[in-house]
């Protein structure tokens, strides 16, 4: 046979073609007694409806967490998951917080030093020390 | 963890008559279990469950959920994650949560076709192949066979629709039942302890298929075997592998869409969630014996033939010597490999011409599927290539 | 070594950070940081090469072509191998002919065919082969024909017999390989298995 074919998998890009949003599901744990969740509970009765809204991709989850801080938390379609505690936060604040679960991809936080990253091949190709015009032999 | 449910217990306590289904359905639902929440490393608690809980199954009333083997459709309006999962896919209105939540229960999880995908995902199975290999052959109208087989495959084969299906997000349910939530896939998983690495069942309609020892040629894959070049694979009734379940889901998907949004959504989220893949194509090529192909190749388009030539090298009496070595007919470059043997060097140049020659793509490619909408400007005939060099 | 130098086509004096001392008018051994970041930036400033921008004896559009000093993308098909509708062939036209003549074949022996065996001749090798075996090798063939031992290997098939006693002879001398040889040739046979399969 003259040619074989080599079976692999295409790669995901994400945003190029179809966007998806990487945050699946926010759980919102709340206390109905402690005077850390005030913000909390005035937030899940008064914004949360419109935060739900405007994110349908996201499955929200509200559960009361007795005698403990309120917590957001977010699950990832990576399988991570993100929590972040927001006692004694005023609602705005919590929005804020809310967003940035919903904006974060999941991944662990990593330092970004090339402005690009890309699976793309260089358009001019692998510099080679054959090929160019500075050398003949 | 398993909860118990001690209403179903006392339901069974207290009226012992109420009995459902005859002697075929206690035999279906015998191996199912019922949780939606437990995770697959949950399922060892639940094995010591099995036995009293199957009694529990034929004691169950005809109106609860317990007793369908797949979510009702009203459920469907009440799951988040369901309604999530159309929103992230950005799936058209058009397309009823009802539809989607249908495509997540697999043929093995409910046998009745009128609540399973099994029909969407033939038809998205179909539409995906069409799209993909017209996509294929029209830009790459000279791959060979065995290539066009390994790209369908890394575009619409099942392993990149079941990594699909995770990059969408879509959970699975450990055991398929009518209490689970729709969002969850629901299929019934492969038994403990199966080889997995079995040759499945397979069949073709080939003649002569009982003479295992007669050689099955590339071109009569295209007629007798899959898109993939693989012959199909007989359906197995005892479970499915979580892959199979999700490319079928995905499928199914692009059946729904087409059917409830039309054909134009259907190519758009063709082209957005499966074009959109990288894949590069220069590097599902295999060669056995480059130049010879590139000689047969040269004499069959009437070039002049092949010679191999040394454009620069460097350290021949090395260790390590590198060789550059062109391939020219007459006074045209094919192609140019480097290597550490003037061998090495000369083959992988053969190679780089012979993908030069296969990977020709014509300007401005038009797919046949572009004539269907409206207003489209007449059809030009594509490039049709004379075939692959025959050795 | 010198042939190499001479052949530089962009002039050696014209890169001004191998020469330190066009802006720096201090000695060598007065120099102290001599790599800061300043005059290391300083030097890098190079000059654009005399192709770029637009002279002004060239005040037509044109287009200045630069090819990357890498190995050649196999996604560009070459002009000869583009069928004879595509609009490429004729933008192309002839710039990518280049002189072979300065190049060196890989093999000694020219490629031509000279099919200077007629019937009789394979005859007469079928017979040699069939009758003795031992002596006549493919290889002893092929210089006694004057052609090569693949055209011996098409003509005529060895016999059982002689393909067994190959065989054992191969196990004969495989059989005293360690195990260092025996994997230096498996990985020999792998790398070339993967010539034909590397981008």
């Amino acid at each position: 046979m003259p040619v074989q074919g080599i079976r692999t998998v295409t790669a995901a890009r994400n945003g190029v073609g179809a966007f998806i949003l990487q945050c699946k599901r926010l759980d919102f744990h709340y206390c109905d007694w402690a005077g850390s969740s005030r913000g909390m509970v005035s937030f899940l009765k008064n914004s949360l409806a419109s935060f739900a809204k405007a994110n349908p991709q996201i499955e929200i989850r509200v559960s009361p967490r007795p005698h403990k801080h309120p917590v957001i938390k977010g699950h990832y379609i990576n399988g991570r998951e993100k929590a972040v505690c927001v006692r004694n936060l005023e609602p705005e604040q919590i929005v804020q917080k809310a967003n940035l679960l919903k904006e974060a991809s999941g991944e662990k936080n990593k330092r970004t030093k090339k402005p690009v990253t890309s699976i793309n091949d260089s358009v001019r190709g692998i510099w080679s020390p054959f090929h160019g015009d500075t050398k003949t032999v | 963890m398993k909860r118990l449910q001690l209403q179903r217990w006392s339901s069974s306590v207290l009226s012992p008559r109420a009995r459902t289904g005859g002697r075929l359905q206690q035999h279906l639902y015998y191996n199912l279990r019922r949780q939606s929440t437990v995770t697959p490393a949950a399922q060892a608690e639940n094995e010591q469950l099995i036995d009293q809980q199957s009694s529990l199954l034929t004691t169950q009333t005809p109106g609860s959920p317990y007793s369908l083997p797949s979510p009702p459709v009203e459920a469907a309006r009440e799951s988040a994650k369901l309604a999530a999962l159309h929103a992230r896919l950005y799936l058209p209105t058009r397309l009823p949560l009802e539809t989607l939540a249908r495509c997540l229960v697999d043929s093995s999880a409910d046998p009745n076709a009128k609540f399973n995908n099994e029909s969407l995902s033939i038809l998205g199975h179909d539409l995906l192949s069409h799209y993909t290999s017209e996509h294929l052959i029209c830009t790459y109208p000279r791959l060979p066979l065995t290539v066009i087989f390994a790209a369908m495959y890394a575009y619409v084969g099942p392993k990149t629709l079941a990594a699909m299906t995770r990059e969408w997000g879509v959970e699975l349910a450990a055991v398929p039942g009518g209490e689970v939530d729709p969002g969850l896939l629901q299929f019934k998983r492969v038994v403990p302890g199966t080889d997995v690495n079995e040759e499945p069942a397979v069949a073709t309609e080939r003649p002569n298929e009982h003479r295992t020892s007669w050689r099955k040629s590339m071109t009569s894959r295209v007629v007798y075997d899959n898109e993939f070049g693989d012959p199909t694979e007989v359906k197995n009734i005892k479970g499915v592998p979580a892959e199979h379940a999700s490319a079928r889901f995905i499928r199914a998907v692009m059946g729904a869409i087409y059917l409830h949004a039309g054909r134009p959504a259907a190519k758009r989220f063709f082209e957005q969630h499966f074009l959109s893949r990288h894949l590069n194509i220069s590097e599902l090529f295999n060669f056995s014996q480059p130049a010879r192909d590139l000689a047969r190749l040269c004499a069959r388009e009437n070039f002049e033939p092949p010679v191999a030539k040394i454009i620069s090298e460097t350290g021949r009496k090395s260790r390590h010597p590198v060789f550059v070595v062109g391939i020219f007919s007459g006074q045209d470059k094919l192609g140019e490999g480097a290597g550490a043997s003037l061998l090495e060097a000369r083959s992988r140049a053969a190679v780089a011409a012979l993908k030069g020659w296969y990977l020709y793509s014509p300007l401005n490619v038009r797919v046949p599927s572009a004539m269907e909408e409206e207003g489209a400007a007449p059809w030009k005939p594509v490039h049709v290539d004379l075939g692959e060099v025959i050795v | 070594m010198a042939t190499y130098f001479t052949s530089i086509k962009r002039p050696l004096p014209s890169l001004p950070f191998l020469s330190p001392s066009s802006c720096e008018p201090i000695a060598w051994g007065a120099r102290r940081h001599q790599s800061s970041y300043r005059r290391t930036k300083q030097r890098l400033r190079v000059k654009p090469d005399a192709s770029f921008g637009t002279s002004s004896t060239n005040t037509y559009d044109h287009i200045i072509h630069n090819p990357p000093s890498s190995a050649p993308s196999v996604f560009q098909t070459p002009t000869k191998f583009l069928p004879v509708d595509d609009v490429r062939r004729t933008l192309r036209g002839s710039s990518t002919h280049v002189s072979t003549a300065e190049f060196s074949p890989v093999f000694e022996t020219s490629g031509e065919k000279r099919y200077h065996l007629n019937a009789s001749d394979v005859e007469e090798i079928r017979r040699l082969r069939l009758s003795d075996p031992m002596t006549w090798s493919r290889w002893k063939l092929a210089k006694r024909f004057d052609c090569s031992p693949m055209f011996i290997a098409m003509v005529c098939e060895a016999s059982p017999q002689k393909k067994e006693i190959q065989k054992q002879v191969l196990e004969a001398v495989q059989s005293r390989w360690g195990a260092k040889r025996r994997m230096a040739r498996e990985d020999r046979q792998l790398r070339k298995e993967s010539w034909g399969r590397d981008p």
